[in-house]
């Protein structure tokens, strides 16, 4: 009966982990649907109180609830809808040029909690030689409303009615602009049940055109003339970028979109108004029917007027220490990192060992994380910009995971003899119960939770990546404490044991049902992998890991010495063949077009050879760049990759010349501080000794073309 | 260290670039601590006024349209005419531009000028009209009001917004940062200004085009 009833809890478990995993495949596949752009119908004034609504100039403005009822403890959705005349416009949170974003005051006598204002995708609206942000024809700006669970009744009315007052005030505007105020306001009565108000359409037709709650991370970098933004991850689309701050760009000038592999580029006129000063920027993605919000760091190192550190204040570390804290905990939900862990916690059995035994898992986790943080800090330090799960760029370590992973599948499948060599280790790495396990455990959960992120985690390992190294390690300590939690409380407390349900014939079942999202997460990496080497490639290591399978079946059922010993062997060929296969480069589909860089002949940057060729009265085209630099990835991208310009570089006593300040050196940087610059890009062309003109950071084909020419009449 | 090369490699690898041009920017740029650009306007008296005419002195620049409510925010309220009648008093030249364009908001004639002056007892040194737009758009100028002081070398030494509360509500006057008035009191105590450029407010400029 109770064994029964656990196999379907189980088997449900096991199935939600799989549909959490298809949904995410899903949405990594398919963009959001698109929404519908249907306007927002005029509410029937009938059911209005005449506190409710408001006129002005041009609009009319109405005070909106999607419940019926307050109800304790839940939260109501409460909404501020425009309704200008046709042609006439309200504003987004930036208005752009011109313009004024509506506001809305809350107040009422309890102790609700107000959200923020939840906009809808803008449009941009040219107005003559500017342009705002916002929206023509009827908007509903709403916020979420959290209801406490105990409301004072003595603040009622007779009727049990509580009064909600919005202060609202608003810019309407054609050509020319009418401010309007209204206090508006409504009772709403306090129930223990609610039913959707007569206005809930409204409600639910504007989150069809609020912009995705998955907020992207991004990177910017501020040059002489533009703002260059890069999001990861966007489909090739028609994006237009909207800035939070109305300072920052040229709101009316062109925005160019460049999309490349690994990155949409966005380059956009730096505004008069911009003082070149930001260390973190949000902005809105949006191509009219979808939208993403962007939590943007400047790109360290990078061109910026100031070549200020990005030091950040003692409680924006505490706010992204709690982001990965958070981060951690959620971690531990994962498809990949759930199985190992559930088996860990249902293999529990005593709670009698010391301080140390208790505490090896978390001395596990916090060691690879550290470990992790150390690589990247490392990497870093020699100038390389690399991420969480930068190692899953490396195709030989996605091969050792799909094994990895496979490995563990078995185990849990028991297809593992059980008096294998493998099948002990395997089991112990998982369910042992000596600390030298739990430590195995904490660094396997680690390894297998590399390839996943959780919500919180990118924003905060987004800033990690960037700053000083100690916060490095702050945050992914703060992160590794997060992740080893769960467990190490499990370890601690009898009491925290005591919630597992008790052990049984259904733990088998159980753990085989749990070989499943092990195996969709293979499916993943086998993905990974043939992004990166091909489909032959993947077919090779599909192949190898089902021989993988089949060695080991067979090392179980081998009974002699020379059996043992060939099918060991076949089980160690299988892993080798596709690392081998991935570390040569073998059946690797090359990626087509060559870098623009590559196929250019240059000269290597150096002080003496630049004299030189300045002396022989040489044309030389001296371009700093940097792998990490978006700007000049823009650039190369653009300009160096156009055939114009290529032949102009190639031209006789014309000399390229590049200076890679990947791994920053102290050559590049005195060259660079002769030209009062802190960061690459910086493109300077000579005319021997007569002459030198130095390039904007954004180049055009034509701006190198012309330049070029130029010196050469110079000579 | 194939790990860099991989990721050289995607960086590398393109996929589409698209439309590249870069848009020459619609209006001159503003630029603080080099010469304001020069001009000759004509004024509410039909007279011929320049900048080259108040030579060492301060001059502050206001585009200005009456019937916008951000420029009614700052008349209505006595704020704009609090600020000329206490720098005109100390030797500064007040400018008030107008470049809406015939048949837009804000156009008006010479005796509509002199009238709305006398009505809100405004105290600009000169009333102008910049019909055309030129030097509303030497200037960038985008809305109204849109502040700019020049010092007696002729240098642009503050562009940008009236205060800082970006509202129609006179309410906001009191609590708002006043730039033109901190800026000015800066440079004639020999200091120099805080904030040399603000994101101006208001309403657009009604240009001609």
């Amino acid at each position: 009966m109770l064994s029964t009833r656990f196999f379907k809890l189980s088997a449900a478990i096991s199935s939600l982990l799989m549909l959490s995993l298809l949904f995410a495949l899903l949405s990594a596949f398919t963009s959001v649907s698109a929404h519908a752009t249907e306007s927002l119908e005029r509410p029937d004034l009938s059911s209005f109180a005449a506190q409710q609504y408001a006129t002005g100039p041009h609009i009319e403005v109405f005070l909106l609830h999607s419940k019926t009822t307050l109800v304790p403890g839940e939260n109501i959705e409460l909404g501020v809808l425009f309704m200008p005349e046709a042609q006439w416009h309200t504003y987004w949170r930036n208005p752009g040029d011109s313009g004024e974003a509506p506001t809305i005051k809350w107040q009422v006598e309890q102790a609700l909690s107000f959200g923020d204002i939840q906009w809808p995708l803008p449009k941009a609206i040219p107005i003559a030689h500017l342009v705002n942000y916002g929206y023509e024809g009827a908007n509903l700006l709403m916020v979420e409303v959290d209801i406490p669970e105990v409301i004072d009744r003595s603040m009622l009315n007779d009727k049990q009615e509580l009064k909600i007052t919005a202060d609202v005030s608003w810019l309407v505007c054609k050509e020319d602009c009418i401010p309007g105020w209204a206090t508006l306001s409504m009772h709403l009565p306090v129930a223990q049940s609610s039913e959707p108000s007569v206005h809930s359409e409204l409600f639910e037709k504007t989150k069809t055109l609020l912009p995705s709650s998955q907020i992207k991370s991004g990177l910017f970098e501020i040059t002489d003339n533009a703002v260059v933004f890069e999001v990861n991850g966007l489909s090739e689309q028609q994006w237009k970028l909207f800035p939070f701050r109305s300072d920052l760009v040229n709101h009316a000038s062109t925005q160019n979109l460049i999309y490349s592999e690994d990155a949409t580029r966005i380059i956009v006129p730096r505004s008069d108004y911009f003082n070149g000063k930001a260390q973190s920027l949000g902005w809105l993605m949006s191509d009219g029917k979808q939208g993403f919000y962007v939590n943007g760091v400047i790109n360290a190192g990078a061109a910026s007027d100031e070549a200020e550190a990005s030091a950040l204040s003692a409680s924006q570390v505490l706010v992204f220490m709690l982001m990965a804290f958070a981060g951690g905990l959620i971690l531990n939900l994962m498809p990949c990192v759930l199985p190992i862990l559930s088996i860990k916690a249902m293999a529990l059995h005593s709670t009698q060992q010391g301080l140390s035994h208790k505490l090896a898992y978390l001395f596990g986790v916090l060691f690879c994380f550290n470990l992790f943080a150390a690589i990247i800090v490392i990497l870093q330090q020699s100038g390389q910009q690399v991420g969480w799960g930068f190692h899953m760029q490396e195709p030989a370590v996605v091969v050792v995971l799909a094994f990895l992973f496979t490995l563990i599948a078995l185990v849990l499948l028991d297809a593992l003899a059980v008096s294998s060599r493998l099948s002990n280790v395997g089991s112990s790495l998982v369910s042992g119960d000596s600390p030298g396990a739990h430590f195995a455990t904490g660094t396997l959960a680690v390894i297998v939770a590399s390839p996943c992120t959780a919500p919180f985690m990118a924003a905060a390992l987004g800033v990690a990546l960037v700053s000083e190294p100690y916060i490095t390690f702050v945050l992914f300590n703060a992160l590794a404490i997060g992740f080893a939690l769960p467990l190490t409380l499990l370890f601690l407390s009898k009491k925290a044991m005591s919630y597992l349900p008790k052990p049984g014939p259904w733990m088998e079942t159980f753990k085989h049902a749990l070989a499943f999202p092990m195996f969709a997460t293979v499916a993943w990496l086998c993905w990974v992998f043939a992004g990166q080497m091909g489909a032959q490639a993947q077919f090779a290591l599909l192949l190898a890991l089902i021989l993988f399978c089949m060695f080991i079946w067979l090392l179980g059922r081998s009974s002699s010495g020379l059996g043992k010993t060939v099918n060991s062997a076949g089980v160690l060929a299988s892993i080798a063949l596709p690392i081998w296969l991935s570390v040569t480069g073998t059946l690797a589909v090359s990626n087509g077009a060559a870098s623009a860089n590559s196929a250019l002949p240059f000269v290597e940057f150096n002080q003496n050879t630049l004299k030189q060729l300045r002396d022989d009265n040489q044309v030389v085209v001296v371009n700093m760049t940097a792998d990490w630099c978006i700007t000049c990835k823009v650039n190369e991208q653009v300009a160096f990759s156009s055939d114009e310009v290529r032949a102009a570089l190639k031209q006789n006593n014309v000399n390229y010349m590049v200076g890679d300040w990947t791994n920053k050196n102290d050559e590049i940087l005195q060259y660079l501080s002769q030209y009062e610059r802190a960061g690459v890009p910086l493109y300077v062309i000579y005319a021997g000794n007569k002459n030198k003109q130095v390039l904007p950071q954004i180049l055009t084909p034509n701006t190198v073309i012309n330049a070029i020419k130029q010196a050469k009449e110079d000579l | 260290m194939s790990i860099r090369t991989s990721m050289k490699q995607s960086f590398k690898t393109l996929v589409g670039v698209l439309a590249f041009t870069l848009a020459a920017s619609v209006s001159a740029k503003v630029e603080v601590d080099a010469p304001a650009p020069g001009f000759t306007l004509t004024n509410s008296m039909g007279e011929s006024v320049s900048l080259s005419d108040f030579q060492g002195q301060y001059v502050i620049l206001e585009w200005t349209n009456h019937l916008c409510p951000y420029v009614k925010k700052h008349y209505d309220s006595d704020n704009m005419q609090m600020l000329q009648r206490k720098y005109t008093e100390q030797d500064v030249v007040w400018l008030s531009i107008i470049s809406s364009a015939e048949g837009k908001q804000g156009y008006v004639s010479a005796d509509e000028a002199n009238e709305l002056t006398t009505s809100r007892n405004a105290v600009p040194t000169h009333v102008l009209f910049d019909t055309s737009g030129v030097v509303g758009k030497q200037y960038s100028a985008k809305t109204t009001p849109h502040m700019y002081i020049i010092d007696p070398a002729g240098e642009l030494k503050y562009a940008g917004g009236i205060d800082s509360i970006k509202s129609a509500n006179p309410a906001d006057i009191p609590k708002a940062d006043n730039y033109v008035d901190m800026g000015m009191s800066s440079l004639l105590s020999g200091g120099e200004v805080e904030k040399k450029l603000t994101p101006p407010y208001g309403c657009s400029i009604k240009y001609q085009s």
